[in-house]
């Protein structure tokens, strides 16, 4: 159990946006969290990487609690990526990407020809070859997910934690970062929107008013009455002629 | 596959190469700062004094010069340079931290602040001789940047991306505010000659600025530039967000607290030495930015030698530009900050 939750809980001004999550993620794993807008998907990713302090309960990693650890010696092991990280400063990808050694480099260490190979490992893993010196104000959406991603991937984390990362993603951007993702030797937890990409994974949590309402495999997980339940829409499975693969077909609820 | 491996053999011997760089160029602008003036003082005089005062060379020179040399000019060189390299970095520490172009200790108020710190110690009595002007300073800084930040974020505002204007605008009403409260202090306590000095000395004036004011001025710009290269990496991990800081492993609650201590000690420091002086936060960080880019391993350093040349040719310029008659120091700084920072205002708006 690399990470662990016990009836973890976050309220702002006395409204609970995730309340009594119980969740115990497995080595090597990959767990999609998918559910509605505002159900408790980005900040239940937060309290995981301890970004944010828990007003309930607690997050273990790798046995100790994460808010009794240096933030230092987290982010040696969690890598958190989250939606629309955003900057003003005049910073070329590579500078970005850079970032991602930080937790490994005290204050006054200088940089060393082993981070210049890591980040052009995370260059090349997200097709951000070539695109070095880029300012970070000319990418396109895509661009700039992947150069976080990229980021991230620097930092040679064991458990990375991911909102959204598919989002403003090509289609073929987007299957080849979640093929990337299944294949390092890490422990994901993504937030997805995508219910076919979260069929894909190891296991999936379903939440739903800041709940954690349904954890187990993608196919027990994802019915059609529990879509229907949680998302609000008529949903129907229907099996792909090319390789039997379980796809989801919505319609609007009437 | 092509590994984009830049081949660094020597990084210390380069940082000190650099530094050694940095450390003459300062020195070059001290030595010309005490050279130029009404009257023009030769390099060979200023040299020999030097040579008599810390070697004890033994030349025989005109103790006017000397005096003019040693007491004056060199210790007041010496000010501007601590000056400029302190009010330079606050204005990188806070563009950073708050993720704001336009953050600076002046704008913030925080000067403001220091001000009314100071002007309540020397004028209104307060503290009965047991408080320092410069502890005034910085507990006024230290007051001015809170309010101005509660306000920013009781405003929605905050450090996030979406809200930088409003810490500019609660900085504006900051320093309304501490700049009204000054007037009133003095107003009320100071009698006219006071008066006269105090309102000259707001405006920044380096002509009181004495070998006492250099061990103060010179150990806490050392404390401030140290500070940014020992955060340096923590600054850059700022870019993207507080939280995007924490995740990279930086204690982002700490950091703010140190780095902005150190900041409002340092402006205060500075202004209750030379008064407030302007636009040298706001526009030196970003000339060093054109210069060295955006990461602070390089920021820090290059935005402290510019600040401290800038300050020194300001210094130069004050003193010469009007034959017979010295002007405030934050009038050229304002003169040059002031197109600098609309440059930056337009330039902001096309990058959006």
């Amino acid at each position: 159990m690399i990470l662990r939750t016990k009836d973890l809980g976050w309220s702002v001004r006395g409204k609970a946006i995730v309340s009594g999550v119980d969740l115990a993620i497995n080595e090597g794993e990959t767990l999609g969290l998918i559910g509605p807008n505002g159900s408790g998907k980005s900040t239940l990713l937060k309290l995981l990487g301890g970004i944010r302090q828990p007003t309930r309960g607690a997050v273990s990693l790798q046995g100790r609690d994460i808010a009794s650890m240096p933030r230092r010696k987290v982010a040696q092991i969690i890598a958190f990526l989250e939606q629309q990280a955003e900057t003003t400063e005049a910073i070329t990808v590579r500078d970005a990407v850079e970032l991602g050694r930080t937790p490994w480099l005290g204050p006054l260490q200088p940089w060393s020809p082993e981070d210049d190979r890591i980040v052009a490992d995370a260059l090349r893993d997200t097709d951000m070859t070539g695109f070095e010196k880029r300012q970070w104000a000319t990418l396109s959406g895509g661009e700039r997910q992947r150069a976080h991603l990229a980021r991230s991937l620097a930092q040679r984390p064991e458990i990375l934690l991911l909102d959204e990362p598919t989002n403003h993603l090509d289609i073929q951007h987007q299957l080849s970062i979640l093929q990337l993702v299944s294949s390092l030797p890490v422990t994901a937890v993504i937030a997805l929107h995508d219910l076919n990409q979260a069929l894909s994974c190891d296991r999936v949590g379903v939440m739903a008013g800041g709940r954690l309402v349904a954890l187990g495999k993608p196919e027990d997980v994802l019915s059609v009455e529990r879509v229907t339940a949680v998302f609000g829409v008529r949903a129907s499975i229907i099996t792909d002629p090319a390789d039997g693969t379980r796809l989801f077909r919505f319609h609007s609820p009437s | 596959m092509t590994v984009v491996a830049v081949h660094r053999p020597n990084v210390y011997a380069s940082r000190l190469g650099r530094g050694a760089l940095g450390f003459v160029v300062l020195l070059a602008a001290v030595v010309a700062g005490t050279c130029i003036g009404e009257t023009p003082i030769p390099l060979t005089t200023v040299a020999q004094v030097l040579a008599n005062k810390l070697l004890g060379a033994g030349y025989p020179l005109d103790p006017i010069d000397t005096g003019i040399i040693w007491n004056y000019r060199l210790p007041r060189a010496i000010v501007a340079a601590c000056c400029g390299t302190g009010l330079a970095i606050s204005g990188v520490v806070l563009q950073s931290l708050l993720r704001n172009a336009l953050a600076d200790p002046y704008l913030l108020g925080i000067s403001a602040g220091a001000s009314t710190g100071a002007v309540t110690v020397t004028i209104a009595g307060l503290g009965a001789g047991a408080v320092s002007m410069s502890l005034g300073a910085f507990i006024g800084a230290l007051l001015a940047f809170l309010l101005v930040a509660g306000l920013a974020k009781a405003a929605g505002g905050g450090v996030s991306l979406q809200g930088t204007g409003q810490i500019v605008l609660a900085g504006i009403a900051g320093s309304q505010l501490f700049n009204a409260l000054t007037s009133f202090i003095i107003t009320k306590s100071a009698n006219a000659e006071q008066a006269r000095g105090i309102m000259f000395w707001l405006l920044g004036n380096l002509s009181g600025a004495r070998w006492p004011d250099v061990w103060l001025a010179v150990p806490i710009a050392l404390l401030g530039l140290l500070a940014t290269i020992w955060y340096a990496r923590a600054l850059d991990a700022f870019a993207f967000g507080a939280d995007q800081a924490a995740a990279l492993g930086i204690p982002v609650r700490t950091t703010q607290v140190v780095l902005i201590g150190v900041t409002a000690l340092v402006t205060a420091v500075m202004v209750s030495i030379v008064g407030s002086i302007g636009f040298v936060g706001l526009v030196i960080p970003h000339a060093a930015r054109f210069l060295v880019g955006v990461r602070h391993g390089r920021l820090g350093p290059a935005t402290a030698i510019i600040g401290a040349v800038f300050l020194i040719a300001a210094d130069v310029l004050s003193r010469t530009i009007i034959p017979g008659q010295v002007l405030p120091i934050g009038v050229i700084t304002a003169l040059v900050g002031a197109p600098i920072f609309a440059l930056i205002l337009l330039r902001g708006r096309r990058t959006r």
